[in-house]
């Protein structure tokens, strides 16, 4: 099934940091949920080992993660797919960053398709839990920027 | 007509015998077989509605404690044949792992074979399988167009059927009748769903060259097919007939499960075990039934005489053949219905897609076949502004004018439409019912009465595997009983087959104890296996009745006979003066000169110098039963007698539907039934019952959804919807015996009874109910979500 993610988030740093921020594999992975490990593998390319559990519903992924278009520090393209116990998935966004008067907005979307056993008995909590899991990102993105900041020290 | 006093146990409510031990839980299922060193398989499957198979990696899984094999397309391929369609096509094997190509979402391309099922999921998860995603096609009416994606390329088309037959003078009737009428109809992939998925143990001993099989299983020549795909003679595939089916009505197929486990025991030394989880069972088992798009056209006249018919069904059948292809052969033998028209001309399509396989499903194909057929007749009665009950009346083929042969060629064996239809109204007037319809309508309701009247084809004897694929030229499909008495004077009967919840032994022991006028409880049935067996088909074509009925109905009239001559040598008279009664033989002129049961098994067993000359000592019969009327292959021009006997039913209903929620809701449901003589009233109350509840998930609930990009969305009960209490209403039904002059005791099958006509009549209910909307619905299950949008759209284009 196809999932539709589009939103906006507003960060209180200076556009630079939130875009080394993003660029970072040690900050992604303390950021991306349920992110086991996160391997290098040159040219913006990522192996990634999930390990996820949301309500009852909980298993291990394997993926890979792509940057690309990168138009520092103002926009970038990201590709993700995995797949795991639970099924499959992919998709892609952007990420537009915007300088504000006080830091920084970050104005996303994308699409992605799932298929296995979570498009079929998980269909109806999908859109829900996506937005749980890109919460749960920005959260842990946000407190990593703020130590990062110059300004919070 | 009643049967009482005709018959001594036959038609009598008796127990049902078999549900003392599945009433306090000690029926013998095949999760319950536990053999010694058993080891289990769990399932590696594809994402993708179709993908090749690029690489399968399975170190980390072989390297998991407690793994012992991980098999995979390829090697179960080089070492078995593939599976039996049926069909004449050679480029669209089936295997039970995916060579090279996966088909649908869910399709098994690696097995996982572990000490534990958990272990064995675990390390499934493990393999990791390299994919390309190829494009996939889901609708049938696009795969059928020659620009499609093909779902085997070698076959060169997505088609694996496309045969039109004519019956009778079809274009002059279309010319010379005043008025026609089109309609399309849709059935939705729907199943049985049995609690019980399909499991399968199988154990090789290499010391006998025995393959012991036990299994929930419900397929014809199934021990032939197993021996075929692993290549052994039948002789070494011992399938164990004693294993309990927790449900099947057609889906428990399970070949491809078994050729894997099997191939696995000969492979690992080991007994192997593969029991489905519901979402193995849901995606990748035999679960799906038909999913069938109907053009209908029909010619009549002013009175609604419909005197020719035009039916294309069009079968979306899923990546593979399964017996897919045949359900859409089945309703030839009842493709008119109850009514007389004259003149048919029926194209039958299948067609392969990226869904799941499909599977046999209750009727073989024929419910959604009477749903075309009777939503059309209630369109006719419509567009004339006849009332339904009379279009039918009038269309009827009538009592006397049986034995009545239809264009198709099958010739119904008996029949009373009319008079059912009569006690069903006698019961529940239908001008009462009318009013109330009016009234619920004048209080704001929608609410519309439902008819269905259907046939039940049943004796099963398979005709249309031949009138499909002419290579094909089985004219037998036979069961049979074995009766021994034993040294000490019990009796023990065999049956030869599996059974899923039928009451078989129930059928064999009263049949028995009518004919020899014993007490049926006194009558021991057991199941050998396979390599003990008699030649038997299966529980299929709502056929055991008439069958297995009549095979214990003949067998033990060879044992009557033999002990009736026994007993006449032993008194020294003539044969005629020996009479048989209640177990014993006596004189027709001296009747206190007689044998009793216990001189009779003496003389048999123990005293052979007073046995008639040449007779066998013992004794020991069977009976080995071709199916009535079977026997003759199709003609060139499609024409063929396919089932002996005919079953009827009359539904009448009425249905609400909330004005604002779209909610339907069964107010009354009447059902009139006719399948002849009933052997026993609650097997086949349970049985109308049962196809009733099935009816209505068909009909508004249970769907295997996919989405858009190939994926089932219906994995689990969550979302493949079954009418709960609250769904079924409360069922009268109203019984009615014509006898058919074909089988022993004058009975037709109820296998399917209810099921053949409960989708139609809700159909024509709902359909009722929308009419002061004018909107109406062909699209099965009529889904809640779509009739509340339907009726909210209609409303809002009535405002000025």
């Amino acid at each position: 099934m196809k999932l539709d993610i589009a939103g906006e988030e507003a960060f209180d740093v200076p556009i630079e940091t939130l875009w080394r921020a993003l660029n970072d594999p040690a900050v992604l992975k303390k950021c991306i949920p349920g992110c086991k490990d996160m391997i290098d593998e040159g040219g913006d390319r990522f192996k990634l080992l999930l390990n996820l559990k949301v309500t009852s519903v909980g298993g291990s992924f394997e993926g890979a993660i792509s940057l690309s278009d990168k138009m520092p520090p103002a926009q970038c393209k990201v590709a993700v797919s995995g797949e795991g116990t639970l099924g499959q998935g992919s998709g892609s966004a952007t990420f537009a960053l915007e300088p504000q008067a006080s830091g920084t907005l970050m104005r996303y979307s994308g699409e992605g398709e799932i298929g296995g056993l979570v498009a079929g008995v998980g269909q109806r909590i999908l859109k829900g839990v996506s937005k749980y899991l890109i919460g749960q990102f920005f959260t842990a993105l946000r407190r990593e920027v703020t130590a990062l900041s110059p300004a919070s020290t | 007509m009643s049967d009482a006093g005709r018959h001594r146990y036959v038609s009598t409510d008796r127990r049902v015998r078999e549900d003392r031990r599945f009433v306090v839980g000690k029926g013998n299922f095949v999760a319950d077989i536990d053999l010694p060193n058993t080891r289990h398989v769990a399932l590696v499957t594809c994402p993708y509605p179709a993908a090749a198979i690029k690489s399968i990696d399975k170190s980390t899984a072989m390297a998991m404690p407690g793994v012992h094999y991980v098999l995979d397309g390829a090697e179960l391929a080089e070492a078995t044949l593939p599976l039996m369609t049926g069909l004449d096509t050679p480029n669209v094997p089936r295997r039970p792992l995916a060579l090279d190509v996966a088909r649908y979402a869910g399709e098994w391309v690696a097995a996982v074979v572990a000490d534990t099922r958990a272990l064995a999921e675990d390390a499934a998860e493990k393999v990791r399988v390299t994919y390309e995603k190829l494009p996939f096609v889901l609708d049938a009416e696009q795969a059928a167009e020659k620009a499609s994606v093909l779902v085997h390329e070698a076959h060169g088309s997505n088609v694996l059927l496309d045969k039109t037959f004519v019956w009778g003078e079809v274009d002059k009737d279309f010319a010379d009748s005043p008025r026609h009428l089109a309609l399309r109809v849709k059935w939705g992939r729907s199943s049985t769903v049995p609690i019980e998925t399909f499991g399968v143990v199988a154990s090789w001993d290499p010391w006998r060259d025995i393959l012991d099989v036990w299994a929930s299983i419900q397929m014809p020549r199934y021990n032939d097919q197993i021996g075929i795909a692993l290549k052994l003679p039948v002789s070494s595939v011992r399938v164990h007939y004693d294993v309990d089916v927790g449900g099947s009505y057609g889906v428990k197929r399970g070949i491809k499960h078994t050729v894997l486990v099997s191939y696995l025991t000969r492979r690992l030394g080991f007994p192997v075990r593969l029991i489905e989880d519901r979402l193995e069972n849901m995606r990748g088992g035999d679960a799906h039934g038909p999913e069938r798009l109907f053009d209908v056209d029909v010619a009549f006249d002013d009175n609604g005489i419909i005197r020719s018919m035009k039916m294309r069904a069009l079968e979306n059948v899923g990546a593979y053949a399964g017996r897919s292809p045949f359900q859409l052969g089945k309703p030839v033998g009842a493709i008119v219905g109850p009514y007389k028209i004259k003149s048919v001309q029926y194209r039958a399509v299948a067609v392969l897609t990226n869904k799941t396989t499909q599977e046999a499903v209750r009727g073989f194909g024929q419910s959604p076949t009477n749903v075309a057929i009777e939503r059309t007749i209630d369109e006719v009665a419509n567009a004339l502004g006849l009332d339904p009950i009379e279009v039918r009346r009038r269309n009827m083929i009538r009592h006397e004018e049986f034995p009545y042969t239809i264009p198709s060629g099958t010739t119904y064996d008996s029949g009373d439409y009319h008079t059912v239809i009569d006690k069903v109204l006698a019961h529940t007037s239908y001008e009462d019912l009318k009013a109330e319809r009016d009234r619920l309508r004048g209080e704001g309701k929608l609410a519309g009465i439902g008819i269905a009247a259907a046939l039940e084809p049943s004796g099963g004897n398979a005709m249309f595997e031949a009138l499909i694929n002419p290579k094909i030229t089985t004219t037998t499909f036979m069961d049979s009983c074995r009766i021994a008495v034993d040294g000490m004077g019990s009796i023990t009967a065999t049956m030869h087959t599996t059974s899923s919840g039928q009451g078989h032994e129930t059928l064999v022991g009263t049949v028995i104890g009518e004919v020899l006028q014993l007490d049926p409880d006194l009558v021991r049935v057991t199941r050998p296996d396979s390599l003990n067996s008699l030649p038997s088909g299966s529980p299929v074509g709502s056929r055991m009745a008439i069958m297995l009925g009549g095979a214990a109905f003949h067998a033990a009239n060879k044992l009557k006979a033999k002990l009736t001559a026994i007993a006449a040598h032993d008194l020294g008279i003539a044969l005629e003066r020996a009479i048989y009664a209640n177990g014993e033989v006596y004189d027709r002129n001296a009747p206190q000169n007689k044998r009793s049961w216990a001189d009779l098994v003496q003389i048999a067993h123990r005293n052979y110098h007073r046995m008639p000359a040449d007779m066998e000592p013992g004794l020991a019969v069977s009976h080995v039963m071709q199916v009535p009327t079977g026997g003759k292959l199709p003609t060139a021009d499609g024409r063929v007698q396919m089932y002996p006997c005919t079953s009827f039913e009359f539904h009448l209903i009425l249905m609400t539907i909330d004005p604002d929620l779209g909610t339907p809701e069964i107010v009354k449901y009447r059902i009139g039934h006719d399948c002849g003589t009933v052997i026993n009233p609650k097997i086949v109350r349970g049985m109308t019952m049962g196809g009733i509840a099935h009816g209505i998930g068909a009909a508004l609930y249970e769907e295997f959804a996919y989405d858009g990009e190939g994926q089932l969305m219906a994995q689990s009960f969550m979302d493949y919807l079954l009418p709960s209490s609250h769904e079924v209403p409360a069922v009268e039904i109203i019984h009615h015996v014509t006898p058919s002059p074909n089988t022993v005791l004058g009975q037709k099958g109820s296998g399917e009874s209810g099921y053949l006509g409960a989708p139609a009549a809700i159909a024509n209910a709902i359909n009722d109910a929308l009419r002061p909307l004018k909107i109406s619905i062909n699209t099965l299950p009529i889904k809640l979500s779509v009739l509340g949008d339907m009726i909210a759209q209609a409303k809002e284009n009535k405002r000025p």
